[in-house]
Formats: structure tokens, sequence, C-alpha cells
């Protein structure tokens, strides 16, 4: 199809579209005197809820570290901060993504405001490889003065065997989960599912812009 | 003179315009009632910049920019008013006959069909230029320079031709 033949096949939907289209006036005064919901209200409830859990957990562990401190076990103890202290940042670094994204101006160029709240989205992940560096105090928190006395060379081994493979895992995420990687198999697999579908439709998005900035 | 920031003067603004939300929503939803959903979701947005719109722009420009990028976003899932406070009938537009979604076997059904499947930048330009703005324009609402515009319709318009011949052959 040519130029012409396709200016002319969209100018003939146009003249049909523009003959028929109706704007209901009613529905839309309806839009100009209403009250717009505020960031909390507009937000998905699955989010809210994720950060309501998140600060739940936050208060329920620092509460077991405030009272068990005088008794509890080293181990314990050091586990429970590190798990504590990733969740709340990646609670921090959760909330201040959505806000961010909720004030963007969707006013500005596409190309702007795309790579804005596509560079944010995409950066969820960024949360999820801090959460995977509490793999190994899963592994640790347990350990009491007693196992250790008591433990044994088999207890050593396995102890010493999935905390060496969790801690590599752990290490092995955090510095794999990134956008240059976003095409490999095992990221797509880790990250399937609807609930990231968003996110890594941002990272495609990102690979569109990176295009676009490319052409001069 | 100033455009008066006032209800009337925006549902003037969308009457004059209409068209522009209906075509973006049509190029990035496909599904009649998500497409609804859309429009409203566009035309709230258009609302809420009302006030902060730049004269210096035109105010298709500005149209242009917020529902495409509403669409984009909208597109992704994410960045959507699930709850508003008050709770709205969807339909903001209407189409006195059934026009919106053509024959899948018609040219124009087949075109709208390949520009959905265009990644969704060059679907905004292929939009922009099929709906007769300038190369500067484009610029404008997409934020790049008029060359690298020039560049991608002559690639997306090249994409069409194939595909459109592809078909016939």
């Amino acid at each position: 199809m040519e130029e012409t033949e396709l200016m002319a096949l969209w100018k003939s939907y146009d003249r049909k579209l523009e003959q028929n289209l109706v704007l209901n006036r009613k529905n839309t005064e309806d839009i100009t005197r209403m009250k717009i919901g505020s960031l909390l209200g507009s937000m998905k409830p699955v989010k809210l809820f994720t950060i309501i859990i998140g600060i739940l957990w936050i208060a329920f562990v620092d509460t077991i570290i405030i009272a068990t401190w005088s008794y509890a076990s080293p181990f314990f103890l050091v586990s429970a901060i590190i798990q504590v202290l990733l969740t709340k940042a990646a609670i921090v670094v959760y909330a201040y993504q959505i806000i961010l994204i909720y004030q963007t101006d969707i006013s500005e160029s596409l190309l702007k405001t795309q790579e804005r709240i596509a560079r944010l989205q995409s950066s969820t992940i960024q949360i999820t490889r801090i959460l995977f560096l509490q793999f190994p105090v899963w592994t640790t928190f347990y350990i009491s003065d007693a196992l250790i006395k008591n433990g044994g060379v088999t207890f050593y081994l396995i102890q010493g065997v999935v905390t060496a493979v969790l801690t590599f895992l752990a290490w092995w995420f955090f510095t794999n989960i990134k956008f240059e990687n976003r095409d490999k198999n095992w990221f797509r697999l880790i990250f399937a599912g609807k609930e990231w579908e968003p996110t890594i439709h941002a990272m495609d998005l990102l690979g569109e812009i990176e295009g676009y900035k490319l052409v001069k | 003179m100033p455009l008066t920031r006032d209800a009337p003067t925006f549902l003037a603004v969308m009457e004059a315009n209409k068209g522009i939300i209906y075509k973006v929503a049509n190029a990035y939803c496909r599904d009649p009632e998500n497409r609804k959903d859309l429009i409203q979701e566009i035309v709230i947005q258009l609302w809420l910049g009302f006030p902060k719109y730049d004269e210096q722009f035109r105010i298709t420009t500005w149209m242009y920019r917020i529902a495409l990028n509403v669409s984009i976003s909208f597109y992704r899932k994410e960045n959507v008013r699930e709850k508003i406070n008050a709770p709205l009938r969807p339909d903001i537009m209407d189409l006195t006959e059934d026009i919106g979604t053509p024959e899948p076997d018609s040219d124009i059904g087949t075109l709208h069909r390949f520009i959905r499947e265009l990644r969704e930048f060059d679907r905004a330009i292929i939009l922009l230029y099929l709906e007769e703005n300038s190369q500067q324009e484009i610029a404008e609402i997409l934020g790049i320079t008029s060359t690298n515009v020039s560049t991608k319709i002559s690639r997306i318009k090249e994409q069409l031709k194939q595909k459109f011949q592809a078909l016939k052959s």
C-alpha cells in the first residue's frame, strides 16, 4: 500500500469517526465534579497489602529482637537484625518508587515520562535483589549455643554446606539480577507470572527507548 | 487570550478534540471494555492536568502527550487509577454506529491491526503521522529530534508497506 493510499484510508476512517463519535457530556461533566482519590486511595490494593504486611513483619521481628536481646543466641540476633534491616530497606525502596511513579508528570514528552516510569517500575527488580541477600540468615537464626556444643560433625557439615550454598546463591542473584540479563532464560523463569508482567514490560520498553536515543 | 481553566472550557476542548482521545485509546487497547476504562482514565488525567496546561504548546500537543502517556502506562497495567472516590459510568464516548472496531478483513481493519502490532513508540509516531501532525509537533510530543522522527516514519511506513504486500501476495 502506497503512502497516498494509506493517508486516504486513514482519512476516510477519520471522517466516519468524527461523524459518529459522540462525547457524553453528562459523564464528562461528572469527571470535572468528582473528587479524585488520594495516592493511598488510588493505589492497587495488592501494593498497599504488601507494604502493610512488610511493616507488620518488621514490627514483629523488631519486637522479638528487643524482647529476647538479653538472652537470645547471638546467631539468632544477628540473623534477625540482618533480615529485618533488609526488609526495611526493601519496604522503603518499594514505597518510594510507588510515590515517584504516581507523582510523574504525564504531560511531559512521551520518551521522558515513559523512561521515568519504566525505570522506576523496572527497579522493582532491585527490591528482589535486596531480598535475595537474606537467604543465608534463614539457615543461621536457629543455631543455639547448645547446638554448637553438641551438634557434632554431621551438623557442622550439613550446616556449613547449606549456609555456603545459600550464601553463594544470594550473592549470585544479587549480582546477576539486572537489566542487562533480562532476556536470559533463568531471568524470565524467576520473573514469570502476572505480577511481574508490568516490570518485564517496562524493561522491554526501556530497550525500545534506548533504541530511540541511538537514532540521531 | 489565555484559556480559562474551568469545567465548561474543558468540556469544549474535549468536544472539539474527542477524536484524539478515541483514536489513541483505540490504537493501544483492542478490547472494547478496557478501552472504555482507558478513555475514562485519559479524560480524568486531562482534567487533572488542565490547570497546569502550558499554553506555549498547542492544546492538541498537550492532549496527545497525556493520552499517549496514559495509554502506554495503562497498557502496562501499572499506573492505572484503580479506585476512584466517586463511581463513574465509564462510557465517556459513544459511537452512533459501530465503526470503532472495523471488520478485521477490511483495509482499515488490517491497518489497525498492523498499527497495534508495532512497538509502543512506533505506534505513537505512525498515529501522529496519519493524523497529519508535522514532524516538529511529533518531535515535541515524543521528546525526540525532528530528524529522528523523519527516520522513524520512513522505517515504519516501509514496515507497513511490506506487511500489506505480504498480505496481498
